[in-house]
C-alpha cells in the first residue's frame, strides 16, 4: 500500500504559506480620514501634522498668556506681524503651513485685542495697488476707511533646525523649532519659545 | 489535487512579484523628444506599477524641467523625494522581497539616485526663491549619499556640498557656507583619488563664492544596472556610451571656458558597496541550485526504484524542484536611466542684462558634437545670481526657454 499522507500535508502547507506571503504583498489599500493629531503612519522621520498643530497651539497659548501683545502703557492695541520662518534643517518643508497655523491660533487666542499686519510681499503689493487706485479715483473708496498703513510694534519669526545622525541601519532626526518676538523699536528679544521633536527610523533589510 | 494548487501557488507568487522596469523610450530621450518621454511616463504613472511611482515621477520631472515647467518638476521631484527618503517598510513588503522577487519592493533608488533627486529638487526650490529649502534638499542629498555600504565613500559628492555652500550664502550664513565649501574641496580631492572623473575644479571650488552666472551642465548617461551571475542574482553597473563628455561655453561670442566635472555618477554608482540583500540573493541562488539538483536526483532515484520509497522520493523531489523554480533570485535592476553621467559647472562674472549663450558639447577628443549645439538667450539681473541647468540632448534650446533663479539675501525673484 502506498503511504503518502505525511508528505502531502507538508507540501500543501508550504504552498498555502507561499500563497499567503505572495498575497500579503498585494493586500488592500488604505483610504480613510485620519486624526491629524495622531502619529503619521507613513513615517519618514520628518515633522508631521501632529507637530505643526501642537507647536502652533503651544506657541499661541504661551504668547497669549505672556500678555506681551495685549498690554501697552497707553492702552493702545499692539500691532505685530509674522515675518516668516527660515528652514535650516535637512528636510524641505512648506513654511507657510506653520506660519498660517500659528497666525490662526493667535487670532483665536487674542481675538480683536491685537492687530496682525500682513507684511507679505503679496499683501503689501495688494495694499499699495488698491490705495493707489482709490487715491486716483479709479475705484470708489470708503471715506471712513481712509488711513495710514500701520507700522508694526513687534515681529515674530521662527527658525527650524535639526540634527540628523545615521549609523548602520538607524537614523535619528532631532528637530528644534524656535519662535522669537522682537521689539521693533528697541531690537530687544521680548519673547521666545521652542518646540522639539525627535524621530528614529530603522532601515529595512531590503533597502540599501 | 496537488497539481492545481501548485499552479495556483506559482501564479500567485509570480503575479505578486513581477514589477518590471518602467518602459522608458530612451531613443526618444536621446533624440531630445522629451514630450514623448513625458507622455510615456504619464501613462506609466496611470497604468504602471505603484511600486515604480518614485522612479516614474523622477523621469517625468526631468522632462518637465527641461521642457520649461519648473513648477511641475518641483511638485514631482518633491513627491518622488518623499518616497525615496522614507525608510519605513512594511513587513509584508519586506517578506515579499525576500521570499519572492526583490523587484517587488517599492523603488526608492540607490544613494546616488537619491542624491540626484535632492540636487534637482534643490534647484527647483532655488528657482522658487527658497534658498533655505534648496539647501535643506541638498543636505538631504548629502545624507542620502552617506547611506552606502562602504563607509569610505560616504561623503564624496562635491556638487552637493558646493551648492549647499552657495545656498548658505544666499541665506546670509557665511560660516555655514565656508564649512560646506571646505567639505566640497575635501570630497572632490577624495573622489579624484579614488577613480572619479571629477576635475581638480579649482576654477569652481577654489573660488566657490565667485560668479553671478552659474551654469550647471549635465553630460552623457548614467550607468545602467544589469543582472549578473548564473541566476541573475548579482546587480552590477555598466557604463553607457554617449558622445558628450564636456561642454564649452561662449557668451556673446566670447569663450567663457569649459565646464568642470563636480559629480561623476559612474563613480558614485561603482562605489556603493554591498548590501544585505545581495547576500540574501546569493543564499537564495545556492538554495535554488541545491533544490533543483537535489530534486532532480530524487526524481532520478524514484524513476529507477519501486514501491513506497520511490513514490516518496518522487514527491519530495518534485517538491524540491517546485520550490527551486519558485525561488526568485533575480536582483532588482530597476534604475533611473535618464540621469547624466556627470554634472559639471562653470561660473562667471558677467555684466547684468541680456546675453546670448552658446553651449558646445565636446566628445572625448575635445571635438564639438554638432547635433548637440545649443543657443540660449539669458538674462543676468543686477546685484544677484542666476542659475541655469543644461543637458547634452539635441534641440532642447528649441523646446524651452532657459530657466534661471535670481536670488539674493535681500530679494527673491523667479524668472521662468
Amino acid at each position: 500500500m502506498f503511504h503518502h499522507r505525511p508528505v502531502r500535508p507538508v507540501l500543501l502547507g508550504l504552498l498555502v504559506l507561499a500563497s499567503a506571503l505572495a498575497t500579503s504583498a498585494c493586500a488592500g489599500t488604505i483610504d480613510r480620514r485620519v486624526d491629524p493629531d495622531a502619529p503619521d503612519e507613513v513615517g519618514g522621520a520628518v515633522l508631521q501634522s501632529q507637530d505643526i498643530r501642537t507647536m502652533a497651539e503651544n506657541m499661541a497659548r504661551d504668547l497669549a498668556s505672556s500678555g506681551l501683545l495685549t498690554s501697552t502703557a497707553d492702552n493702545q492695541t499692539v500691532t505685530f506681524h509674522i515675518i516668516g520662518m527660515e528652514n535650516q534643517s535637512s528636510d524641505v518643508i512648506n513654511r507657510e503651513i506653520i506660519i498660517s497655523k500659528l497666525e490662526t491660533q493667535l487670532f483665536k487666542a487674542l481675538g480683536g485685542r491685537i492687530r496682525v499686519l500682513d507684511r507679505s510681499g503679496v499683501g503689501l503689493e495688494a495694499v499699495k495697488r488698491e490705495r493707489e487706485a482709490k487715491r486716483s479715483g479709479a475705484v470708489a473708496g470708503n471715506a471712513g476707511k481712509r488711513g495710514d498703513v500701520l507700522g508694526s510694534d513687534y515681529v515674530l519669526y521662527g527658525v527650524i533646525r535639526d540634527r540628523v545622525q545615521q549609523g548602520g541601519k538607524l537614523k535619528s532626526a532631532y528637530y528644534n523649532v524656535v519662535f522669537t518676538v522682537t521689539d521693533l523699536e528697541t531690537d530687544q528679544k521680548v519673547w521666545q519659545n521652542d518646540y522639539d521633536a525627535k524621530f528614529l527610523s530603522e532601515k529595512s533589510v531590503i533597502s540599501r | 489535487m496537488l497539481r492545481p494548487l501548485s499552479m495556483l501557488g506559482c501564479t500567485l507568487i509570480l503575479a505578486a512579484c513581477a514589477v518590471r522596469m518602467p518602459a522608458v523610450p530612451m531613443h526618444r530621450f536621446l533624440d531630445g523628444d522629451l514630450d514623448a518621454v513625458a507622455a510615456a511616463m504619464r501613462t506609466e504613472q496611470q497604468d504602471g506599477a505603484e511600486e515604480n511611482t518614485a522612479l516614474v515621477l523622477n523621469i517625468l520631472a526631468q522632462c518637465e524641467l527641461f521642457l520649461g515647467d519648473p513648477e511641475a518638476a518641483w511638485r514631482d521631484f518633491g513627491t518622488a523625494g518623499r518616497i525615496m527618503g522614507n525608510w519605513q517598510t512594511s513587513g509584508g513588503e519586506a517578506v515579499a522581497a525576500i521570499v519572492g522577487s526583490e523587484g517587488s519592493k517599492t523603488w526608492k533608488g540607490d544613494p546616488y539616485e537619491k542624491a540626484m533627486n535632492a540636487f534637482y529638487l534643490g534647484l527647483c526650490y532655488l528657482w522658487r526663491g527658497e534658498p533655505d529649502n534648496a539647501r535643506a534638499s541638498l543636505k538631504r542629498g548629502i545624507l542620502a549619499d552617506a547611506e552606502i555600504g562602504d563607509e569610505k565613500f560616504q561623503a564624496d559628492n562635491p556638487l552637493l556640498f558646493w551648492l549647499a555652500g552657495r545656498m548658505s550664502l544666499l541665506m546670509g550664513k557665511d560660516d555655514d557656507a565656508e564649512d560646506f565649501f571646505k567639505e566640497a574641496r575635501t570630497a572632490n580631492t577624495f573622489a579624484r583619488q579614488h577613480g572619479s572623473r571629477a576635475d581638480d575644479a579649482e576654477a569652481v571650488l577654489g573660488r566657490p563664492r565667485d560668479g553671478n552666472l552659474v551654469l550647471l551642465v549635465e553630460c552623457g548617461l548614467a550607468p545602467a544596472k544589469v543582472a549578473h551571475g548564473d541566476l541573475d542574482e548579482l546587480a552590477r553597473f555598466e557604463s553607457r556610451w554617449h558622445p558628450a563628455e564636456r561642454a564649452r561655453v561662449e557668451l556673446d561670442g566670447r569663450v567663457l571656458g569649459e565646464t568642470v566635472v563636480l559629480a561623476d555618477l559612474d563613480y558614485q554608482a561603482r562605489t556603493l558597496g554591498g548590501t544585505e540583500m545581495e547576500g540574501i540573493r546569493k543564499g537564495k541562488a545556492v538554495f535554488k541550485k541545491t533544490s533543483l539538483i537535489g530534486g532532480a536526483a530524487l526524481l532520478h532515484v524514484a524513476s529507477r526504484g519501486r514501491g513506497d520509497s520511490a513514490r516518496t522520493s518522487a514527491i519530495v523531489g518534485g517538491g524540491l524542484i517546485l520550490f527551486g523554480l519558485l525561488t526568485s533570485t533575480a536582483a532588482d535592476i530597476r534604475h533611473w536611466p535618464t540621469l547624466p553621467a556627470t554634472v559639471q559647472a562653470l561660473t562667471a562674472n558677467v555684466t547684468p542684462g541680456p546675453h546670448t549663450l552658446v553651449i558646445e558639447f565636446l566628445d572625448a577628443a575635445g571635438r564639438a558634437v554638432p547635433e548637440l549645439h545649443q543657443t540660449w538667450s539669458i538674462d543676468v539681473p543686477n546685484a544677484s545670481q542666476t542659475y541655469y541647468l543644461f543637458r547634452s540632448l539635441p534641440g532642447l534650446d528649441r523646446q524651452a526657454t532657459a530657466r534661471a533663479a535670481v536670488t539674493g539675501p535681500d530679494r527673491t525673484e523667479v524668472h521662468p
